[in-house]
């Protein structure tokens, strides 16, 4: 398939290593991957704080970046943005190319599950993962059942993760509580956003694990600066730098 | 422990809270378990998402024909005798409830759990009518003689400590010193609130649903102070807001299921009380009050806030709630539901941004009300009205043209990259704010994934 | 314009479109529903007597009395030592009072309970300890089916008792007999 990345800006300036792992892996997958020039923010620290006016620039920006490029799917390593974008687009943008840039708007692990999976992993990982279900992956995207919700179960990260051979998946406890990010939160709020954060960091490490995993960027990069500040004994990874590791 | 409603953002309170981090995880950790004993009673119905989904359809239906069901419900209620008033706020509430009492030479009204009545400020107005208020409900109890207002709005004193509640109760109503054991302290308020029901001339209560085809009001509670204080004097009154009607007894029965619950993990509240008429010989009131909800309901998003049916499940999940304490809301009403509900009244404007908009609270919700929705929506009221917290209305516009800019988003981040990775951390603290004040700094990557990608995959 | 017309007038003006009730039809659970009424009975702290009958119960209510302790009883058939004062106050001694329920509900251990059985309302809240009788064959499965088939003429009052009084106000604590009866004991008949 071809396949354009949509890089969100957190993504591009300070974790070049999620985008690096998403292209390597989809390539390895046999997918051909184009980067759209003229990305920028999709807009969610704005209009999560409720400025729209002060968003729309970007958010329109970031579509039109996207607009009448010729690809398969757009994918993007970062759900909470993913998500942002979607509703950006539609909030500023109701023609029929906007909607048509949205429909091709996938989150890479919901991709990977959804539209194209990987038929084998042919290198083990030979770690105890601790997943990180990032609040909008699961609850606006799907990624995962939330655990509020009763009924059948549905967990893709997990589904996709698990075929790599060796590897072991666990969880922390109260495993899908929010890390405290939320954007502007970590800031406006910083110390009711820094103790979500300690305690999330510290579940991680409580699990043994030798790798926190998760497929928000944002949520990796918080926990990242908790993990290093209480000198806990794990690291962060996104998904994609695991599955491009087993490919 | 600071329990004053002063004017400080929630910021600033969620702080002060964190402060005692001990405190905050035996908070954390209490209110969780609420959330977990939710989850097991939910998650044994196999019929719990579909109960949801009911319970949302007919708060909506209900609400979407609010007059025509409250007229009913007046009607029917007046042909059982019982007597309906209308107030359009609290003040107008406050008045016909001591207008009720004083004509029956009211000295004493025992009360149950209200959270109309503490959004009314109704106790305040009667002690200042010289009638004496005794509040029943045992965590009200414990806040009422604590002088404090409650701090979740199923559990009013969970912020408490029993040896806490010890030394009051010693303080208070002569129980041992020292002593904190629940069941002692529980066996003592009973006994004391026992004379506090025999000796009442009247008695007041909130209301769970208002069943409008048969004219009755349901009221639940655990402990059964309600019916202890309604079916004891010979004068009944009933505060419930416009929003607690329901069309019929089935829908009432969608609501009975889910309610305790989502509450406390119980199948069902101790007692559920139905009152379609007055006891032999009494008077029964209803006040049916408005208070700023015909408002909500003139907004397609705020409105579903009214399905709400005062569970409490939002606060036990809320991270933020369970981190920064019942006091830190500038309303009445704590948690990610006192948001929806409270954020117009509160002066400082932080309220809609003490979320992560991590939706737990939505998908906990038994009536679907949509909670991060909603707080995401009053955050875009403050910024079109002006009222941006936090800063936000000077730098916003600012972060706005920048993350707009390719030039200047790629010069500038370049640039910090550069000082993240040269400067030491020491040197770099005082400028990183409140990130780095508890979390370290990101460690910067030498360039960005663009320049790689042109450089490794470039045409 | 007095409150109730400016409330009705504004409630003319709804923002959200005008939603249909919905069809309630949730599927029982009708396995084994005495069973289902104890171990829910037992969750919300009651007890259950499945075969001591009428019988078992008055010979409780004897042994009770026999100890000085006060009983009331408003059961067919079931005989205490005090009758039904003139005013609600005067129950304030009641050890023990025997009620007749009209139906259990199976999913959470509650029982209806007309205020016509009750002498005054207060009855199964004043007294310390509670007693209820149900006929075995007035079991449901759900609240759905109890709401059909609960009485509440107008006027009345009714009650869906599930378990003794309890509270948890202090520090999640579970005690059991905060103001209405401490204990609850069912006799299915």
């Amino acid at each position: 398939m071809k396949i354009a990345l949509f890089i969100p800006c957190l993504v591009n300036q300070m974790m070049p290593h999620v985008g690096i792992a998403t292209v390597e892996l989809l390539e390895k997958l046999g997918h051909q991957v184009i980067l759209p020039k003229g990305q920028t923010c999709c807009g969610q620290p704005m209009t999560n704080s409720g400025c729209f006016d002060e968003a729309k620039k970007t958010t329109l920006k970031l579509l039109n970046a996207f607009k009448g490029v010729e690809c398969d799917a757009i994918v993007c390593p970062a759900a909470s943005c993913l998500v942002a974008a979607k509703e950006n687009f539609h909030e500023f943008d109701t023609s029929p190319e906007a909607q048509a840039v949205i429909n091709k708007l996938y989150e890479l692990t919901e991709f990977l599950h959804d539209v194209a999976p990987i038929s084998a992993f042919n290198k083990p990982f030979n770690h105890k993962i601790s997943l990180q279900l990032s609040c909008h992956g699961i609850r606006m995207l799907d990624l995962a059942t939330p655990s509020e919700q009763m009924g059948p179960r549905t967990n893709k990260v997990e589904a996709v993760l698990k075929a790599i051979p060796n590897i072991e998946i666990v969880y922390p406890g109260r495993h899908d509580e929010c890390c405290g990010f939320g954007g502007t939160f970590a800031i406006d709020e910083g110390a009711v956003s820094a103790k979500m954060g300690k305690d999330k960091a510290q579940a991680h490490a409580e699990t043994g694990a030798k790798y926190a995993v998760g497929f928000d960027p944002s949520c990796l990069l918080h926990l990242d600066g908790m993990i290093r500040r209480q000198q806990l004994p794990i690291e962060t990874l996104h998904i994609a730098q695991v599955i491009n590791a087993a490919l | 422990m600071s329990t004053s409603h002063t004017t400080a953002s929630h910021a600033k309170k969620g702080e002060i809270f964190c402060q005692d981090e001990s405190r905050v995880d035996w908070h954390s950790k209490a209110l969780w378990a609420l959330r977990e004993k939710r989850d097991r009673a939910a998650g044994s119905l196999p019929e719990w998402e579909q109960l949801r989904q009911l319970g949302s359809e007919l708060k909506l239906h209900t609400l979407t024909h609010l007059g025509q069901y409250l007229e009913e419900f007046e009607q029917n209620c007046q042909a059982n005798g019982i007597q309906v008033h209308w107030a359009k706020d609290g003040v107008e509430h406050n008045q016909i409830v001591h207008k009720i009492l004083a004509e029956k030479q009211v000295k004493k009204l025992v009360k149950s759990k209200s959270m109309l009545t503490e959004e009314c400020h109704l106790n305040p107005y009667l002690e200042s009518h010289g009638i004496e208020v005794i509040d029943t409900d045992l965590g009200e109890r414990i806040i009422q003689l604590a002088k404090q207002p409650p701090s979740h709005i199923v559990v009013p004193a969970i912020h408490l400590k029993k040896e806490e509640v010890g030394d009051l109760f010693h303080d208070k109503l002569g129980t041992d010193a020292g002593a904190s054991d629940p069941l002692y302290l529980t066996r003592a308020a009973r006994a004391h609130l026992r004379e506090q029901f025999l000796s009442a001339d009247a008695a007041m209560t909130g209301v769970n649903m208002a069943i409008a085809n048969k004219g009755a009001v349901v009221v639940c509670t655990n402990e059964g102070n309600a019916d202890m204080g309604a079916n004891l004097p010979k004068l009944q009154l009933h505060s419930m807001g416009i929003d607690k009607v329901v069309p019929d007894l089935d829908s009432a029965a969608v609501l009975l299921r889910t309610l305790a619950r989502n509450a406390t993990g119980q199948p069902v509240t101790t007692y559920s009380s139905f009152y379609r008429g007055p006891q032999a010989d009494g008077e029964m009131h209803v006040i049916i009050v408005d208070n700023g909800r015909t408002k909500m309901l003139q907004d397609k998003i705020l409105a579903e806030a009214l399905k709400c049916i005062r569970c409490g499940g939002c606060l036990n999940t809320c991270p933020v709630y369970r981190r920064s304490g019942g006091y830190s809301y500038n309303y009445t009403i704590p948690g990610p539901i006192g948001i929806a509900v409270g954020s117009q009244h509160d002066a400082t404007n932080s309220m809609p941004w003490a979320c992560t908009l991590c939706g737990s609270c939505t998908h906990v919700c038994p009536t679907k009300v949509p909670l991060d929705k909603i707080i995401h929506h009053h955050r875009r009221l403050k910024a079109q009205a002006g009222q941006l917290p936090y800063g936000k209305s000077t730098y916003m516009p600012l972060v706005g043209n920048f993350m707009a800019s390719e030039t200047m988003l790629n010069c500038s981040m370049s640039v910090a990259r550069t000082a993240l990775r040269i400067l030491p951390g020491a040197l770099l603290k005082p400028f990183s704010g409140a990130w780095g004040k508890y979390r370290e700094l990101p460690v910067a990557p030498n360039s960005s994934f663009e320049a790689w990608f042109n450089k490794n995959r470039g045409q | 314009m007095s409150s109730k017309q400016s409330i009705l007038q504004a409630l003319k003006t709804v923002a959200v479109e005008p939603q249909a009730m919905p069809n309630i039809d949730v599927s029982p659970r009708l396995d084994d529903v005495i069973g289902q009424f104890e171990t829910n009975l037992a969750t919300v702290a009651g007890t259950l007597h499945r075969r001591a009958g009428l019988e078992g119960l008055q010979a409780k209510v004897d042994e009770l009395i026999a100890q000085g302790l006060q009983v009331i009883s408003t059961v067919d058939g079931i005989k205490g030592n005090r009758a039904v004062p003139d005013t609600a106050h005067e129950l304030k001694d009641i050890d023990y009072a025997v009620i007749p329920g009209d139906l259990a509900v199976a999913e959470n251990g509650a029982i209806w309970v007309n205020n016509q059985n009750l002498g005054h309302r207060v009855t199964p809240f004043i007294c310390e300890n509670l007693f209820l009788v149900v006929e075995a064959d007035k079991v449901v499965a759900n609240m759905h089916q109890a709401i059909k088939k609960i009485g509440l003429d107008a006027g009345e009052f009714g009650v869906f008792i599930a378990g003794p009084s309890k509270t948890a106000d202090i520090e999640q604590a579970l005690v059991v007999g905060a103001h209405g009866a401490c204990s609850l004991n069912v006799y299915l008949v």
